[in-house]
């Protein structure tokens, strides 16, 4: 990397708690936050599991309490999760920087809709032949449409609302919908760090899978496959995780601790025909790790019986070894597009902790693979 | 260092042509591509107006795209149709996209009403019987994720070197152009492909915006319901439509000897921080991204020949629009052309951007603006030379091209005319 980026804050909502150093013991103890849903029954599905907060109230990351309505739980999640990591860092936009020095980079899941939203309307706009009829959908149907269902579905409307919050008006993008795009947010700020487009870059994610709808589109997408095959598999989860980063120099001239510092990192595309294990091959060969030795791995194992396989696959074939390894995923659940910030953050962590060279394996969903490795400051 | 960044390949799919010689061609004519609603009953809907691609077909694509067959999303489709159209038109060799990174531009999940019957009417004893139906059969998923076209277009071109999804809605076409031309800047990359596609012509969309009441009702005159900066425009007009450019380094281009249609100069985005509902009123988000392109393209607002507007047709974001250009461009503001596409197009949300990131790369490639129609009696907070009439002939050297999105997020464009 041509510039020396640390990261300064860390924000984390989790299943396994809001407090890093809390979340990250409580992985190494071996807690879980894998349980039935409790909002609807499972049962149905292949999988019956995932991973909820149970005690996430927003009022308190947002001043304007009237927005919160316009939010949906990926946006509220995303805006507690920014404003930890603002905080954890001492940056106060239009104090420690101008609110345009700050960049935000995101990214989120598929859209957050909770079904009972939509059944409602569903039943309203339904013929006597049982389909769907586009005449009574906008005699009846609309009726019982939110007139603000349209902010719960964009895509982009965690970011605004992060950039609302906090009054962030800098460089920005938001990517969806796998762990690969959480990668993409990071490494955005990084790019926007290293050619000075930005003094400091607030990036990460927020996704919430633990609604009926998240289960059936998943179910739908074959992502329980593991559960039908092995009866073990990956354990949906919610949360959102944004990191903040800064230029090495920036960070020090203003006496910012760092946790640690962004060695290197790669991306890269797990082409069709070929096997995922050679994409995290690919991905970690370009780190040039086996001459490194590392001090400890956040694994991206989800529990995914192949998806676990895969990277272990990889790791050996290029003799990668750690003596602390972690699996955040089996317990705080996959947080899929928030997933990436937690493996990062957990590593800065661990770094700061004495824990030597950590590698995150951001490993996922989708044709987009990454790993990132952080070192003392 | 840093290297010079040419658009060699255009591909549309959209409301006014799926060529760029028919876009461009109703475009310079002045030709409104907003029409009744066709894809479906609008009947009882309050908005029965869009900007429709019609007499497409996405079977026609299959014999191009079979592994495209169970896709449903219309998006996907008009998608496919426009990045095979722009790869066509750079006339790259097929085989050598290895080490081309894909930037994909889109906003609203397509979410089908139509296959949640079943659960909306199962008894609950019958609930559990519903979602194992559900869940058996590909063609009813609820949901199709975001990035399933970048997904297509990169398993079938073989784009392996980092797809990027970018759901930042309107201001999401003009971004993924502006982060793969910093791709080609800085060396990353030779070649990259980047496009946007969206439809919001469904019922669950278009329902949903009209709620919003930023859409223009005008039912009965659908060519005249967009009227960007006119004193009588009554809301946007919601369209669909996909749209690709080509880009790669000047080099790499002329050891080819492609053709070339324009040069990207610079790219700068912003977040207005103000509210999802409206844009900052005195323009000061666009302004900021208007400022930080000029900057990034290394110029002067003195070098700012014409401004192709984000343009939407929105009472409030017009002035606001027109504010930021002036607090950007200063004296320069009153003396440039400024045009609105989207008075023909209607509102492509995230393609809107590539669609005048195109349009711009022909103004400068044909020496040809094309108006804003529908612009007969000027806001007179909106007080800038806008097009209006008809196409104008044009000898600028730079277009600047704003798309500002539902949120707050904006993002703004250079491009440069190149003499070869």
């Amino acid at each position: 990397m041509r510039t020396r980026v640390v990261i300064t804050g860390i924000g984390m909502v989790t299943p396994l708690g809001k407090n890093p150093l809390e979340i990250l013991r409580g992985i190494e103890t071996g807690r879980s936050a894998v349980a039935p849903p409790t909002h609807f029954d499972a049962t149905p599905f292949s999988c019956q599991v995932c991973a909820e907060i149970r005690d996430f109230q927003p009022q308190p990351y947002v001043a304007e309490g009237k927005m919160i309505r316009l939010m949906n739980r990926d946006a509220q999640l995303a805006v507690a999760a920014a404003h930890l990591a603002l905080a954890d860092a001492g940056v106060k936009p239009g104090g420690t920087y101008a609110p345009e020095e700050i960049a935000l980079f995101g990214a989120t899941g598929l859209a957050g809709l909770p079904l009972a939203e939509v059944i409602p309307l569903v039943k309203a706009s339904t013929g006597p032949d049982g389909q769907f009829d586009p005449g009574r959908f906008g005699q009846a149907g609309l009726r019982a449409v939110s007139p603000i269902l349209s902010f719960k579905i964009l895509s982009n409307m965690p970011l605004c609302f992060v950039s609302i919050c906090e009054n962030i008006q800098g460089p920005n993008s938001i990517y969806t919908p796998w762990e690969g795009q959480g990668s993409q947010a990071v490494e955005a700020a990084i790019r926007a760090l290293e050619c000075g487009d930005a003094c400091c870059a607030l990036a990460g994610g927020c996704d919430v899978k633990t609604h009926e709808l998240a289960f059936l589109s998943l179910e739908q997408h074959g992502l329980f496959a593991s559960w039908q095959q092995n009866h073990a598999g990956m354990a949906p989860g919610e949360g959102a995780v944004f990191l903040v980063l800064e230029t090495a120099d920036r960070a020090a001239a203003r006496g910012a601790r760092a946790y640690a510092r962004v060695s290197g990192f790669s991306l890269c595309t797990h082409q069709q025909g070929s096997k995922r294990a050679d994409t995290c091959v690919k991905v970690l060969e370009s780190l040039n790790l086996p001459h490194k030795p590392l001090g400890a791995l956040v694994a991206a194992d989800n529990g995914d019986v192949s998806a676990g396989e895969d990277e272990q696959q990889a790791l050996s074939a290029l003799q990668i070894t750690a003596p602390t390894v972690v699996h955040p995923k089996k317990q705080a659940g996959d947080l899929f597009a928030a997933a990436a910030g937690l493996q990062i953050g957990l590593a800065a962590l661990l770094v700061e902790r004495g824990g030597g060279r950590v590698l995150a394996n951001c490993f996922g969903h989708g044709s987009e693979q990454a790993a990132f490795v952080l070192e003392k400051p | 260092m840093k290297h010079r960044v040419v658009i060699t390949g255009l591909g549309l799919c959209t409301q006014l042509g799926r060529s760029v010689d028919e876009f461009w061609r109703n475009l310079l004519a002045g030709h409104s591509g907003i029409s009744r609603i066709s894809l479906f009953d609008t009947s009882s809907l309050p908005v029965r107006i869009g900007g429709e691609v019609k007499n497409f077909r996405p079977d026609e694509l299959l014999g191009e795209f079979p592994e495209a067959k169970s896709e449903k999303d219309r998006k996907i489709w008009l998608g496919l149709d426009a990045a095979a159209s722009a790869l066509a038109d750079s006339q790259l060799p097929g085989d050598g996209f290895q080490h081309t990174p894909l930037f994909v531009g889109v906003s609203l999940e397509t979410f089908f009403l139509e296959d949640a019957t079943p659960i909306a009417h199962a008894p609950d004893a019958a609930w559990n019987f519903a979602r194992q139906v559900l869940k058996q059969e590909p063609r009813r998923r609820l949901q199709t994720p975001l990035d399933r076209l970048t997904q297509i277009l990169g398993d079938h071109y073989g784009l392996n070197r980092g797809r990027y999804t970018n759901c930042s809605a309107c201001a999401a076409g003009a971004q993924v152009i502006g982060e793969a031309f910093r791709r080609i800047r800085d060396g990353t990359a030779a070649v990259t492909l980047a496009g946007a596609t969206d439809s919001t012509l469904n019922p669950l969309a278009l329902g949903g915006f009209s709620l919003l009441q930023i859409l223009s009702t005008e039912n009965d005159q659908p060519e005249k319901a967009c009227r960007p900066f006119d004193a009588t425009r009554q809301g946007t007009v919601l369209a669909e439509g996909a749209a690709f450019v080509v880009m790669e380094t000047l080099e790499h281009a002329q050891q080819r000897r492609a053709r070339i249609y324009a040069e990207v100069l610079g790219y700068g985005s912003s977040l207005d921080a103000y509210r999802v509902t409206d844009p900052e009123p005195n323009g000061r988000g666009a302004a900021l991204s208007m400022a930080k392109a000029i900057a990034d393209a290394g110029l002067t607002p003195d070098n700012i020949d014409c401004v192709n507007a984000h343009g939407t047709g929105t009472p409030k974001n017009d002035v606001a629009e027109t504010l930021a250009i002036k607090q950007t461009l200063g004296a320069r503001a009153k003396v440039i052309p400024v045009t609105a596409n989207k008075s023909m197009t209607g509102h492509m949300i995230a393609t809107s951007g590539v669609m005048e990131a195109i349009a711009s790369a022909m103004t400068l490639h044909t020496r040809k603006i094309p108006p804003t129609i529908n612009l007969s009696c000027p806001d007179s907070r909106c007080d800038l030379d806008y097009v209006a009439g008809g196409s104008r002939d044009f000898e600028g050297r730079t277009v600047l091209s704003n798309s500002f999105g539902f949120g707050g997020q904006n993002a703004t464009l250079i491009f440069g005319r190149f003499d070869s």
